[in-house]
């Protein structure tokens, strides 16, 4: 076995093995080693992490793995992330940027955290700004990391009202297009997505998967 | 806990070692506590308050305090005398779900979104249901389909007094809810000092798992505790997700909350009716959601139940939830072993009958059921009573060997203490089943019971006076500008 193919083993376990500092020592073996950090991250972490989602969409695996594999991949992507950015066509090849929180007056996060796990483990980068976020923070973050969805979560009828007002303000500041607005919680439903006028609705992680990697294909179906 | 809870799960040395750990919890870790009196009420206890970070660490000796201020018993005052509620650690009382964002359609058996109309017909048939004696209610649900949001409270309470009896319960969102729906009370006791002599509201007060205590609902606390009102005190810890997985460490964790909430309740006022409330389930690690109908809900309640009563507090649980989406096989031993266990555990109010699917859909025809379940586990809570009239020595000597007891006194004397009497369920032999009862299974026949009592059952009425003014305050609450 090349000495390139067993670092890519080394990342893969460490994915599955949910180690975060193999991770980052296997992805430091992969820049050490000369390789190219896309095709390593492809291989090496996207792939397991992949696969993991499947499985867990499948009801085979248990969300705390699939949880502690997408930290370990975010260890693991930290440490190549420069080398990443230095490609020309870096930005080509990358899936879109959430940034993702629960609304104002809400501090229950749970469900956000299993949409972060599927969304990493789909290819995203998310950026979690946490629970009982002020609106502000959402536009602030999500202008810093350069987003391209922001996905808020509500899990109370009266807190849901947060999200129309988000969009409100995104109105007034001239920022609505710049982002893709996707809603979820408890309470929430398509009608009230469409009422206030969000891109989308999606029921559970699966679902926010599904219609972010519809978007992304009819992004790049149009460019 | 109940006279009769044969079912301990804790032995003492592990009641002991987990209300060590709660203590230390709070001491070590301590609280999120956001609201700004709050953390007043705490400092001035002599509680450790960092302002910054807005947590708050509580000392065992201002808990041990709390805890001996809250009574082990308390009246709920019904607008029927016959429905008030002694609340007590040795009895138990069961509270339905009434309030809910969805309500399973009687007719069509479609999920849609529940109407005031829904709740008044929810609150009836529960006033009807025998074994249902606190009462959640549309004041709680943070929306009603087809009523302004922020009058939402107002007409949940109305309607559902309107409509009932029985002790209804009330909001503790935000300050100006728990204002709201106080003086709505205050106006059917007949006068704020009437409320606080004989309370006839109570509400519920959330922590948010792991150690978190909410803004809104932390004010809601302050105004209830500050007029006597009974309150109950419930952390919602998902095992594994908001809690540790195991369940030590979930009624450790849960237990912090609860005694921090119970606390401030005392700290406002002291000798503040509190129960020590539970809705702990586990997160169903395949799917990312939380499972209110597993075992280990049952579990948690019958430890909680345990922690409650060294406490010498009532304690609040969880029965007959399901994550079924029907009122089919799934809806019915999920209900049936939650609230089981709950009652046998010695949880003194059950909330929970009439809800499907995560506690996210109501139902009137799990109401009915549910009535039906709840029936058989008060009584087997009431066990086996064994005297001498009970052993009937006489009459086994009177029939001797090889008679029958149909025609002994002692058997129609003793029989409606000893059985439980079916209300719903069909014993009836196949074809008489078929020919006499049209063949009906036990949800066709709650969907009929449901339309007899819309059709029949006359809940007392409010007096006109008193309606008129909880009207006019709905009014005052709907023209506030939002």
């Amino acid at each position: 076995m090349s000495k390139h193919d067993d670092i890519i083993e080394r990342m893969q376990e460490s994915i599955i093995e949910a180690e975060e500092e193999d991770a980052e020592a296997a992805a430091e073996a992969a820049l050490a080693a000369g390789m190219d950090p896309l095709d390593a991250v492809e291989k090496g972490f996207a792939e397991p992490i992949r696969n993991l989602g499947e499985a867990f969409n499948r009801m085979e695996i248990f969300l705390p793995q699939l949880v502690l594999s997408a930290a370990a991949m975010k260890a693991g992507l930290s440490v190549l992330e420069p080398a990443l950015k230095a490609r020309a066509d870096y930005e080509a090849s990358r899936k879109g940027t959430v940034a993702i929180g629960t609304v104002e007056g809400d501090i229950h996060d749970i469900g956000k955290t299993v949409v972060i796990a599927m969304l990493r483990s789909a290819g995203y980068e998310v950026h979690d700004l946490g629970a009982d976020v002020p609106m502000p923070n959402f536009l602030q973050v999500a202008q810093q990391v350069k987003a391209d969805v922001i996905a808020m979560s509500a899990l109370l009828s009266t807190t849901m009202l947060r999200q129309r007002d988000l969009i409100e303000l995104m109105e007034i500041k001239g920022v609505r297009g710049m982002y893709y607005v996707i809603v979820g919680g408890a309470p929430v439903n398509e009608s009230w997505a469409r009422e206030i006028g969000a891109d989308a609705f999606a029921l559970d992680a699966f679902e926010t998967v599904a219609v972010l990697n519809a978007r992304e294909r009819l992004e790049s179906s149009n460019a | 806990m109940s006279d009769n809870s044969p079912f301990k799960i804790l032995t003492e040395d592990q009641i002991q070692s987990i209300h060590q750990t709660a203590l230390g919890l709070l001491e070590e870790i301590g609280v999120l506590v956001k609201e700004p009196r709050a953390r007043r009420y705490f400092k001035q206890a002599g509680a450790v308050v960092d302002e910054d970070n807005m947590r708050v660490r509580i000392q065992p000796d201002i808990v041990a305090e709390a805890i001996k201020q809250a009574p082990s018993r308390f009246t709920l005052h019904a607008r029927k005398p016959d429905n008030t509620v002694e609340v007590d650690y040795r009895r138990l009382h069961i509270e339905p779900m009434i309030g809910r964002l969805n309500i399973l359609d009687l007719d069509t058996g479609e999920r849609r979104r529940t109407s005031i109309t829904d709740v008044a017909n929810l609150v009836r048939v529960a006033d009807a249901m025998e074994n249902y004696h606190l009462l959640h209610s549309g004041a709680i649900m943070p929306s009603i389909e087809g009523v302004s949001l922020h009058a939402a409270h107002v007409n949940g309470y109305l309607t559902s007094v309107r409509n009932t009896g029985k002790v209804v319960k009330a909001s503790s969102r935000g300050r100006e809810t728990a204002e709201d729906c106080i003086r709505m009370a205050a106006v059917v006791a007949g006068g704020e000092e009437a409320l606080r002599q004989r309370p006839n509201v109570f509400t519920t007060v959330n922590p948010v798992a792991p150690l978190q205590h909410d803004q809104g609902l932390t004010e809601g606390l302050i105004e209830y505790a500050s007029y006597g009102l009974p309150i109950d005190v419930t952390s919602e810890p998902q095992a594994g997700a908001t809690a540790p997985v195991t369940l030590a460490g979930l009624l450790a964790q849960q237990t912090a909350d609860v005694l921090s909430g119970i606390t401030l309740a005392q700290l406002v006022n002291p000798g503040t009716p509190v129960w020590y409330g539970t809705c702990g389930a586990i997160m169903d690690m395949k799917l990312g959601a939380i499972a209110l109908g597993a075992v280990e809900a049952g579990l948690i309640n019958a430890a909680s139940a345990q922690l409650a009563a060294h406490y010498n507090i009532p304690c609040r649980g969880t029965g007959a939830a399901t994550e079924s989406k029907l009122l089919d096989i799934q809806a019915g031993y999920e209900k049936a072993i939650t609230l089981l266990m709950a009652a046998l555990g010695g949880i003194n109010c059950i909330f929970y009958p009439g809800v499907l699917e995560h506690a996210l859909t109501i139902s009137l025809e799990s109401l009915v059921i549910d009535n039906e379940i709840c029936g058989m586990a008060l009584r087997a809570l009431r066990g086996i009573e064994v005297n001498a009239d009970t052993l009937a020595v006489p009459v086994i000597e009177a029939v001797g060997p090889g008679g029958n007891f149909l025609g002994q006194r002692h058997t129609l004397n003793f029989l409606q203490q000893e059985q439980f009497m079916p209300s719903l369920s069909n014993r009836q032999t196949r074809e008489d089943w078929l020919s006499r009862a049209g063949g009906k299974s036990g949800w066709e026949r709650a969907k009929d019971e449901v339309r007899r009592i819309l059709a029949e059952h006359e809940p007392p009425p409010l007096d006109a006076s008193v309606e008129a003014e909880l009207e006019r305050i709905v009014g005052e609450v709907e023209a506030r500008q939002r």
